[in-house]
Parts: C-alpha cells; sequence; structure tokens
C-alpha cells in the first residue's frame, strides 16, 4: 500500500497510521470491530476522488465515515482506510423563502439546527444522537427518529446529494436517483454534499402521556391517534411524536410499571401545555437509553413491525420481559440487551415471519447482513456494478 | 495521589461528547475526542495524545452515562509508564523547584507564557 502517494495527495497531515488512529477508527458506536489500515480526512470533494482514484490503483477498501455514531457497524472498517469525512463543514447560506440549506456531509445536526432555529426553520429529522450525528450519515442510514411520524425519515428532505462514487466521478443525484444514495450506508460512494430541505419550527407543542393495563389497549389508542390525531380540541393537530415505553422501559425512569404512550402534537391537541412539563417529560424520554444501558442494557435494537405483527412483537418482548421503547408512530421498536444476549438472533429470526424489516433506522452494516434477503442482495450488488465496479467502498458491509 | 472516581459508568462509546469537545471541535480527529481518549485510555495505552484534553469535562456534562475521563488519573499512568510532553515536564519542575509553573520570575515580574501541558 503506497501511502506516500497518498500523503501527496490529501498532504501529510490530513493521513495517518499512528497506532492512536488505528484503534479509535476501528470500531464505531456499534463497537463491532474491525482492520484500520490507515486514516484520511478529506476537506473537500475533489480530495475523496482522489482518494478513490488511489483506493483502485492500490486495490484497498475505503470506510466512509460520518460521527461514527452508527450501531450496526456500517463505518467498521474491514482491513480498510477509514475516510473520516467530518471535515467537509461547508454551509450555504439559509434560502429562508425555499426552506433550503446546502450542507457538506461532515455537518453536524445538532448545530446546524442551532444555526436553523434563528431563522424559525429546521431540519426535522430527529434520531437521538443528534447533538453528534452527521448529515452524511444521517443520508446513509436514511435515519429516522423521534419524529419521523410527522416528518418521515431522511429521504424526505434531500433535495440533492453530490456521491463521488467508486470510479471516483461526482454525480449530481436529484429525484429517484437520490434512492441510490439513501439509506445505501455508504455502499455506492461517499456522499460529500447535500441539499437538504427544511421546516418551519411549531410555534408551540403540547404532549398527552397516557399509561396503559396493557399492550392491546395501547395499540388501540395508537391506531386512534394515527387515524385522527384530533383529541376533540377543535382544531386540527398533527401529531408530531408518538413514543412508546413498555413497562420495564417505564419503571427504569421511575415512571408507573406499565406501557405508555408520549405523544406530542404541534398545537394545542395534547393534555399538557406547560413548557417545563413538557421539557420534563422530554428530558426523561431522552433519557431513557442512557439509563438502560447504565443498568446492564447497552445493547439496542430497531425492528420496524407494522400492522398486527406489531402486537406480536410487543407481547414477544413482553413474555420475554426485556427493556424497549421505540417510534411507535412508524412501528420502530428499539429492546435493548445486555451484551451477548442470544435473544438477540431470536427477534431478528422472527421479525420476517411478523411482516417487519430487520432495520428501521440502524440500518444494516455489519451487524444484521445474515437476515438480509436475496431481493435485497441482487438490489445492491446491481447499485455496485453501476457506482462501484471494483468494489472499493465499504467492502463487507450490507450484504 | 489522586483518587479513582466512584462508581465511574464505563464509556459506552455513543460519541455524543464530541460536539463539546473545544479540542475535537477544531481538529476533528476522533483520537482526542472523549470517546476516542476513553477508548485509548481503556486499553491501556500511553500516548501523549492524553495531553491534549483541557481537562474541563464538558464531555462529562453531555454524556448519557455521566462517564468521567478522569484524565488526570490516566495522565498519571501515562507518565508512569514513562510518557510525558516536554512542556509538561518543565511545568513540574517550575512548581517544584520555584513553586509556580512560569519558572524563574523577577520581584514583580508577570510572566509573558504560560508553559503547561
Amino acid at each position: 500500500m503506497n501511502l506516500e502517494r497518498l500523503q501527496t495527495l490529501l498532504g501529510p497531515e490530513n493521513v495517518s497510521t499512528a497506532v492512536e488512529d488505528k484503534i479509535v477508527y476501528s470500531r464505531d458506536a456499534s463497537r463491532l470491530e474491525g482492520e484500520c489500515l490507515a486514516v484520511a480526512w478529506p476537506s473537500q470533494a475533489e480530495q475523496v476522488a482522489a482518494l478513490v482514484e488511489w483506493a483502485r490503483a492500490e486495490d484497498v477498501d475505503l470506510a466512509p465515515r460520518g460521527a461514527g455514531t452508527g450501531l450496526c457497524g456500517g463505518a467498521t472498517p474491514q482491513r480498510s482506510v477509514v475516510v473520516d469525512l467530518s471535515r467537509l463543514t461547508h454551509t450555504g447560506p439559509v434560502e429562508v423563502e425555499q426552506r433550503r440549506v446546502q450542507v457538506g456531509a461532515g455537518v453536524v445536526l445538532g448545530g446546524l439546527n442551532r444555526r436553523l432555529a434563528k431563522e424559525g426553520l429546521f431540519l426535522p429529522v430527529i434520531p437521538g444522537s443528534h447533538r453528534a450525528a452527521s448529515i452524511g450519515g444521517m443520508i446513509a442510514t436514511d435515519a429516522a427518529g423521534l419524529r419521523a411520524v410527522r416528518y418521515g425519515t431522511m429521504r424526505a428532505w434531500i433535495e440533492a446529494i453530490t456521491l463521488v462514487d467508486g470510479m471516483g466521478r461526482l454525480h449530481h443525484l436529484t429525484g429517484d436517483a437520490l434512492d441510490d444514495a439513501v439509506g445505501r450506508e455508504g455502499v455506492t460512494g461517499f456522499i460529500v454534499e447535500a441539499t437538504v430541505r427544511l421546516a418551519p419550527l411549531p410555534a408551540q407543542r403540547t404532549v398527552s402521556l397516557l399509561a396503559f393495563d396493557d399492550e392491546a389497549s395501547l395499540l388501540a389508542q395508537r391506531d386512534k391517534w394515527l387515524a385522527d390525531p384530533s383529541t376533540g380540541s377543535g382544531q386540527a393537530p398533527r401529531l408530531t411524536a408518538l413514543e412508546y415505553l413498555n413497562r420495564h422501559a417505564a419503571a427504569a425512569i421511575g415512571w408507573e410499571a406499565r406501557p405508555h404512550l408520549l405523544a406530542e402534537f404541534d398545537s394545542a391537541g395534547g393534555e399538557i401545555n406547560d413548557p417545563a412539563r413538557i421539557a420534563d417529560l422530554w428530558c426523561a424520554r431522552d433519557g431513557l437509553y442512557p439509563v438502560l444501558a447504565r443498568s446492564g442494557h447497552p445493547v439496542i435494537e430497531d425492528p420496524q413491525v407494522e400492522g398486527e405483527g406489531l402486537a406480536s412483537l410487543l407481547a414477544w418482548l413482553e413474555t420475554q420481559e426485556i427493556p424497549a421503547f421505540g417510534h411507535l408512530g412508524l412501528g420502530i421498536v428499539h429492546p435493548c440487551f445486555r451484551p451477548g444476549d442470544d435473544r438477540i438472533t431470536s427477534l431478528y429470526d422472527q421479525v420476517a415471519g411478523w411482516g417487519g424489516r430487520v432495520s428501521g433506522e440502524h440500518g444494516i452494516g455489519l451487524k444484521k447482513k445474515p437476515w438480509v434477503g436475496a431481493a435485497f442482495r441482487a438490489e445492491i450488488r446491481q447499485l455496485k456494478e453501476t457506482y462501484d465496479p471494483q468494489n472499493v467502498i465499504n467492502r463487507g458491509k450490507l450484504c | 495521589m489522586l483518587n479513582e472516581p466512584i462508581d465511574n459508568a464505563p464509556c459506552i462509546e455513543c460519541g455524543l461528547c464530541r460536539e463539546v469537545c473545544p479540542i475535537f471541535t477544531i481538529l476533528r480527529r476522533e483520537h482526542v475526542s472523549p470517546r476516542g481518549l476513553a477508548i485509548l485510555a481503556d486499553r491501556g495505552i500511553a500516548s501523549a495524545v492524553f495531553y491534549q484534553c483541557t481537562l474541563c469535562r464538558a464531555c462529562r456534562v453531555v454524556c448519557p452515562v455521566g462517564h468521567d475521563p478522569a484524565g488526570e488519573q490516566v495522565r498519571a499512568r501515562v507518565v508512569a509508564q514513562g510518557v510525558e510532553t516536554e512542556a509538561n515536564r518543565t511545568m513540574i519542575a517550575n512548581i517544584r523547584q520555584y513553586g509556580n509553573p512560569f519558572g524563574p520570575l523577577k520581584e514583580g515580574e508577570i510572566p509573558k507564557t504560560l508553559t503547561c501541558c
């Protein structure tokens, strides 16, 4: 591997084989580990293209990495040079009238939304890692999160993507072609820039917190809200979040040990309108995973099941006494396990039978490859043939 | 002798600390992020990179599990393993010899630079 050539292309200070770098870049938040050969920090799309040319000549795998907050090993190297895109932080002017902004892949959602708030706008896709997640990573995993029931996933908020493919070519993707990059976990190329659409910040938020005797009555209320979120206030409030906690999760944060729904509305539809009380409830909800992680359940999963299968999933988790919460508006549930719990395999083995998907928002990465179907494999192979025929970007991911 | 933090929750490597770290936000290299330092410390790596940390503990404020980076204790271990920056060595020597981190000062002299870690 000719690293001198790489250092010439990017500048010696932007390439490292230091042992410290190789260790910390050998894993992401999934803690799945692989071999990192070196780390590169490009700061322009042209440098990324040059990196790809170098990798093709050397037949070396490049592993794209955003903020490293992924939970499935999507950024874990496989004898790869890790390409840290967090220096692609260019942010264009906010186009307030058009409600859009052009951002580099390394721009962090939390910082972007703080800036946009001054204009009364925000990018409304809010994953749990919103303080640190990068826009590039959110596109690559088609992130969902707390308000997806109202705003959908990242795909709905992307107008254009600049992609450097496995041949070093720059693509300006729009329309249906966005699907070649959104949710593809970097296997079709490096997302280096995107134009994202923005939403107006809601003027008011209200919430309702309901406890139920069992999951059946909870699901009945969910269906009612999803069909018609109006609560008889005379307005037409829109549901902006519908969060679920099973009894084990509720008890972990000091709530009554019963299944709960926390619903948020963008107007006066909820029963609670005191901003301080609402902030307290969201604070408790945001603190749920950390509490579960600290109590010995740090492994968080994300099956997505709709329809009748959702009741089966929740019932199975209840039978197994597994703490779980999730974005129930979309059927995304986050069961939390102790490390090495073999019921994780059992869970994913059953998801297809429940009519669901193994990944609601975390992606496939390395972790969920065993549950990928033949049709999905064929689709990815075809995309690889188009964008990365030499297979130099994120080898071994997805399938 | 430095005391270890009591009941220090281990880092879960979520990375939420990155954007509050004053060093990471400038360098944008994972190995200087609080998460990166936690990984290196956990492996017992002796490296001068631990001196990049300002010990400000902004990371602890946002850490979802309340992990304390314990930078002072980590540095003590690193020094015991023979890794120390020249600046740190100078600062310690000045404190021992002159009672301040600046070195010899004339009466009333205000130091122009602080030799620090």
